[in-house]
């Protein structure tokens, strides 16, 4: 039954072809998303060999985020660290992201997405977190040093002038010592700017304080047994780490960094694999009623059920295992090219080979043959059922299950999707969305199982404005002939194009909520000031504004995260009158009134959390510890406020940078002075000032990104469905080649025929995407429901984008007929009719 | 359009004939009022060399308007062969076929898939008819693939004829063989085309349907004036026509007119013993 099986494969190459595609592009994903992922640890481990504190010294950060000012150490802890016995030398350290470096032309140099960090120049070289290469220790704060990877990208050498620009300054500096980069922690790998410690502390913090202290134990100490001294002098404010453990947590905090990479690696495969095993369900089922009267046969000569079903199974392993193959190859090359767009990039990732770990061959072949063999099992076992009398019969007579269990099983899911829907809707927030998200998914399933039940009258239906003519009738007929597999093509095409459109309008709704909230939220102010990494500049920039010829007024925003509760929540502080002027806060309770006074205004969701209301008091934790609050009132949602509000002073108090985040500026009336302010900030290249419509556009960005996402997706799952319906024209025209004789006999001509099979294809289509459209509007505008409070204020159906994914279908429809159709109308009439 | 073609085609015909005149000899007026097809010195040889084989051995034969005639023949004697080459589903080796005037032999693909759509009607043994369309829209599937307008007044008689009316509505899987093969005669007759070919069209029905269709093609003859080409292997089929063409080993052997099925027999015996004399 094997050899069977094999021979099966070998004598139907062809048919075969579009399932290994399959396959493979699945596998090729699982593969190429481990292989970087693992490359890149690897790559990445060999630095963390190059950390060099036997014991590393940080503070328990309260927030754990990563923006904002970083939790640190003060002078004294440094001091009774170094008083602990076994203690060698006890050295702090600063280490601070979102700092910019300028190049030469004054334009921050491109990073590729990795932040850059500012630090302290070491006092002791044996446990600094990077290693001193060439020049001398930078001193005050018109000396620096930079990376070495940094350094000869921007074509910067020792003696140069460099700018660069910090959470709260910008400075210029001669460079005098190249530096490695970060050799451990989140920072490894990334550019790197020094300074001597105090003025690292000045620019990088604005304030004294230390991020780590490295300690280097004594000749014959135990680096465990000192680190319990430590933590037992200092208490559990600190957290205390060996050069073991370090390594470790900085392996999984590189994990938590890339493995965005390897998420949108692994979605795409897992997209890949759900659209292609309906592909290969299809294949199957059309190879097995194909072969019948040979399966047939094998039973009559004495064959057991369990050993025609085996030999079609065997068939389902030798593509699997074949697409696998292929598909970690593939997957292989992947991971190279990226490897290969990393080192062009000149980022200073260490080199390794590419690394194939057992288990991600281990993984591709299980993930392709598991998937390959569990699609061909249905074929499979109804092969097996075919009647040892059939092989005698002219015309086999399927053993067909009736549609009924289908559509029990399918009308139960459907059911279930919309007790979820309900119970979903209900749920505000983002439980609320997924819970849609899962009934989405349940209804999908559910119309995969009962659209043969209606996929007859919905093609006529679609397809009526094609007119009445042969062709198109007969095209009609046949895309209505087999519901099953019509239904089965359609859906891997439903399944693509309800992500698609959902995902869609979700975006085109947070973009439209974006715009609306930011018109209602910058109120009467002209300008907005903002920087980009570093997210926050200097108390200076407001002060020199305030100056310029025109402007009547500047209200500054401060902003850091804190805890409320177990939630992460955005803390602001703003200067009197922002909330009556730039920004229009709308309250549901409460008055402004208790800002002054050191309260606090919390929006509405957090409040409903906490189960808060006006008055009462609250905990909020940052850097600087727990601070009670007392509720002055509740903010209504507010796209630039959805934050804890509280004063400049109280925010001051709790723990809050004296750096500002936005600014809003008033000109006076008839002033426009945005190019005074733009020509007086030409020193911080960071800094942007826009205008209320370049705001929104820059407020936009990220969804931008996400819609480049949402196209390659889109992309891909267009490609397999288009192989599926290849593939379900391809052996329609074979199981119908005495048909197509027929009818080239009796006069259609092959232009006819084209447009027959072309017909056919756009029905399936059609049919496919609006199902799809539908469930995936309906949905994504649910989910914009449950969402109102959180982010999405606004629904917004981008009908236009809609009907064009419409009319991509119907032209991927014509697409998949090309080549299906030209073998068709290459059929040898005389031979067509003689066909068994 | 059809008509159109029809035109061009017999002036292209008209056109070749005069240029190759001296090859082959002019049709006179009075048989192309009388001939509806013609195969003229038509070889079909198969592989080459030690394998090969020819089918059709220099074959000419005239099929009249108006007339049922029947081609029988052992297995592998050629008849199926030359009733393909006659309806333009095969080109010969050499010698040509004329459908009226109009030299079929050398037309392009298309304009064969068109003529075999205006001016010829075709019944198979088996899978005539498609099966996702009714019985009648498989009758007038000619006519509207050329886009034509049907002759309703017709279209009544040979549905008449063909005694089907109310199972007209029906998909092919609900009539039995019998009915099958008369839908598939009406088909072939719906265009009013210049002949009607039939390749064994009682292979595969008993005596009873056999009879209805084969009653079916001698009344389009004898009442429509239809011209009908058959090829059987059975005597009583034959008789129904009334003209016997007897083919052995690609060559024109016999031929019989007025057959009633006994004289069919003789004719058949008798090639018989000369083939195994020869033999």
């Amino acid at each position: 039954m094997v050899r069977l099986g094999l021979r099966s494969v070998l004598a139907h190459r062809s048919r075969f072809v579009l399932c290994t595609v399959a396959v493979l592009l699945g596998t090729a994903f699982v593969g190429g998303a481990m292989v970087f992922t693992d490359t890149l640890s690897a790559a990445l481990k060999k630095n963390f060999s190059g950390s060099t504190a036997d014991i590393t010294v940080t503070p328990v950060d309260p927030v754990g985020v990563r923006t904002g000012r970083p939790a640190t150490l003060t002078s004294d802890t440094v001091q009774r660290i170094a008083a602990v016995p076994g203690v060698a030398g006890a050295n702090p350290e600063l280490l601070v992201r979102d700092v910019q470096i300028l190049g030469a032309d004054g334009k921050p140099t491109e990073t590729y997405g990795l932040p850059t960090y500012g630090g302290a120049w070491p006092r002791d070289a044996a446990t600094a977190p990077f290693r001193v290469l060439d020049g001398r220790p930078p001193w005050g704060g018109s000396q620096l040093a930079l990376d070495q990877s940094t350094a000869s990208r921007e074509g910067y050498v020792v003696g140069d002038q460099v700018r660069v620009v910090t959470g709260t300054e910008a400075v210029t500096a001669e460079l005098t010592a190249i530096t490695s980069p970060p050799l451990s922690g989140p920072a490894a790998g990334a550019p790197l700017v020094t300074f001597d410690p105090a003025t690292a502390q000045l620019l990088l913090l604005g304030e004294p304080g230390w991020t780590s202290v490295g300690v280097a134990v004594t000749a014959g100490s135990d680096p465990a047994t000192v680190s319990q001294a430590i933590t037992k002098s200092l208490g559990d404010n600190v957290q205390v780490r060996t050069a073991d453990q370090v390594a470790a947590a900085g392996e999984n905090a590189l994990d938590d960094a890339f493995g965005g990479y390897s998420a949108v690696l692994v979605l795409f495969a897992g997209l890949a694999l759900f659209v292609g095993a309906f592909l290969i369900v299809n294949t199957f089922a059309m190879l097995v009623v194909q072969r019948s009267r040979e399966l047939a046969m094998l039973r009559a000569i004495g064959a057991s059920r369990g050993q025609v079903t085996a030999s079609v199974l065997v068939e389902g392993l030798v593509i699997g295992a074949i697409g696998s193959t292929l598909g970690l190859l593939l997957g292989i090359g992947v991971a190279a090219g990226i490897r290969f767009g990393y080192r062009r990039l000149d980022l200073s990732i260490p080199d390794v080979a590419l690394q194939v770990h057992p288990g991600t061959v281990v993984a591709c072949y299980l993930v392709g043959i598991v998937v390959t063999v569990a699609a061909a099992y249905p074929a499979a076992r109804r092969a097996g059922r075919f009647p040892p009398m059939a092989a005698l019969r002219d015309e086999v007579a399927l053993p067909e299950r009736s549609l009924l269990f289908r559509l029990a099983i399918g009308g139960f899911m459907l059911l279930m999707a919309v007790v979820l829907y309900l119970i979903g809707v209900r749920a505000r927030g983002l439980t609320g969305a997924v819970l849609l998200a899962f009934a989405a998914a349940i209804t999908l399933l559910g119309v995969v199982m009962t659209s043969p039940l209606v996929s007859r009258y919905a093609v006529r239906a679609l397809m009526w404005p094609f007119g009445r003519e042969a062709p198109v009738i007969l095209g009609r007929r046949n895309a209505e002939r087999n519901p099953r597999r019509t239904s089965a093509t359609a859906s891997a095409l439903m399944i693509a194009v309800a992500l698609i459109s959902g995902l869609l309008v979700i975006a085109a709704s947070a973009k439209a909520s974006i715009e609306r909230d930011i018109t209602d939220a910058i109120g009467t102010s002209e300008l907005v000031v903002s920087s980009d990494d570093p997210a926050t500049f200097s108390p200076a920039v407001a002060d020199r504004i305030g100056k310029v010829a025109g402007v009547e007024s500047v209200h500054r925003v401060r902003q850091q995260q804190g805890k409320a509760g177990d939630r992460t929540v955005q803390v602001s502080g703003v200067s009197d009158g922002t909330l009556d002027g730039p920004i229009t806060a709308k309250l549901d309770a409460g008055s402004l009134d208790g800002l002054g006074g050191g309260q606090a205004l919390v929006p509405r969701t957090l409040a409903k959390t906490l189960d808060l209301s006006t008055g009462e008091t609250f905990d909020l934790t940052t850097n600087t510890g727990r601070h009670g609050l007392t509720v002055a009132g509740i903010l209504a949602p507010n796209r630039q406020l959805n934050a804890i509000v509280v004063s400049l002073p109280t925010y001051a108090s709790i723990g809050g940078a004296t750096t500002d985040s936005v600014l809003y500026v008033d000109a006076a009336p008839g002033a426009s002075p945005a190019g005074a302010i733009r020509a007086e900030l030409k020193d911080y290249p960071t800094i942007q000032v826009r205008d209320q419509q370049a705001y929104v556009a820059s407020a936009r960005g990220p969804v931008n990104v996400a819609l480049g996402v949402i196209g390659m997706l889109l992309g891909l799952a267009i490609l397999i469905a288009i192989l599926g319906i290849v593939n379900t024209l391809a052996l329609g025209v074979v199981e119908r080649t005495r048909e197509i004789g027929l009818l080239r006999a009796i006069g259609m001509d092959r232009p006819q025929l084209r447009r027959m099979l072309r017909v056919e294809s756009i029905a399936i289509c059609l049919l496919g995407a609006l199902l799809g459209l539908a469930i995936g509007v309906v949905f994504a505008a649910s989910v914009q429901r449950v969402m109102v409070d959180d982010g999405l204020s606004v629904l917004d159906v981008p009908v236009p984008q809609l009907l064009v994914a419409v009319l991509l279908a119907g032209a991927v429809g014509v697409l998949a007929a090309l080549w299906p159709s030209r073998r068709a109308a290459r059929l040898d009439v005389l031979r067509a009719i003689a066909t068994e | 359009m059809a008509a159109g073609w029809r035109l061009v085609g017999g002036w292209l015909a008209a056109v070749r004939g005069r240029v190759g005149g001296a090859k082959e000899p002019r049709v006179d007026s009075v048989r192309r009022m009388s001939v509806a097809v013609r195969g003229s010195g038509l070889w079909k040889r198969y592989g080459s060399g030690q394998t090969q084989v020819d089918a059709l051995a220099d074959v000419t034969a005239e099929f009249g308007q108006g007339r049922f005639t029947a081609i029988m023949g052992p297995s592998g004697s050629g008849k199926s062969t030359l009733l393909h080459c006659l309806a333009g589903l095969d080109k010969p080796t050499a010698g040509q076929v004329f459908v009226g005037d109009l030299d079929i032999t050398r037309l392009p693909e298309k304009q064969l898939t068109h003529l075999r759509r205006d001016r010829i009607g075709f019944v198979f043994q088996a899978f005539n008819l498609v099966p996702t369309l009714t019985a009648l829209e498989n009758i007038t599937l000619p006519l509207d693939l050329a886009g034509r307008k049907f002759d309703q007044e017709w279209l009544d008689t040979v549905i008449d004829t063909i005694g089907l009316k109310d199972r007209l509505g029906h998909k092919p899987s609900e009539l039995s063989g019998g009915q099958q093969q008369r839908v598939a005669c009406a088909r072939a007759l719906a265009a009013r085309p210049d002949v009607v070919f039939a390749d064994e069209p009682t292979g595969n029905l008993d005596s009873r349907s056999s009879a209805d269709v084969l009653a079916f093609l001698h009344r389009s003859v004898r009442d429509f004036g239809q011209t009908v080409v058959m090829v059987t292997h059975d005597p009583t089929a034959a008789s129904y026509a009334d003209r016997v063409l007897f083919l052995a080993d690609g060559e024109l052997r016999s031929e019989l007119l007025d057959p009633t099925a006994e004289s069919v027999l003789d004719t058949m015996k008798q090639l018989d013993a000369t083939a195994a004399a020869a033999g």
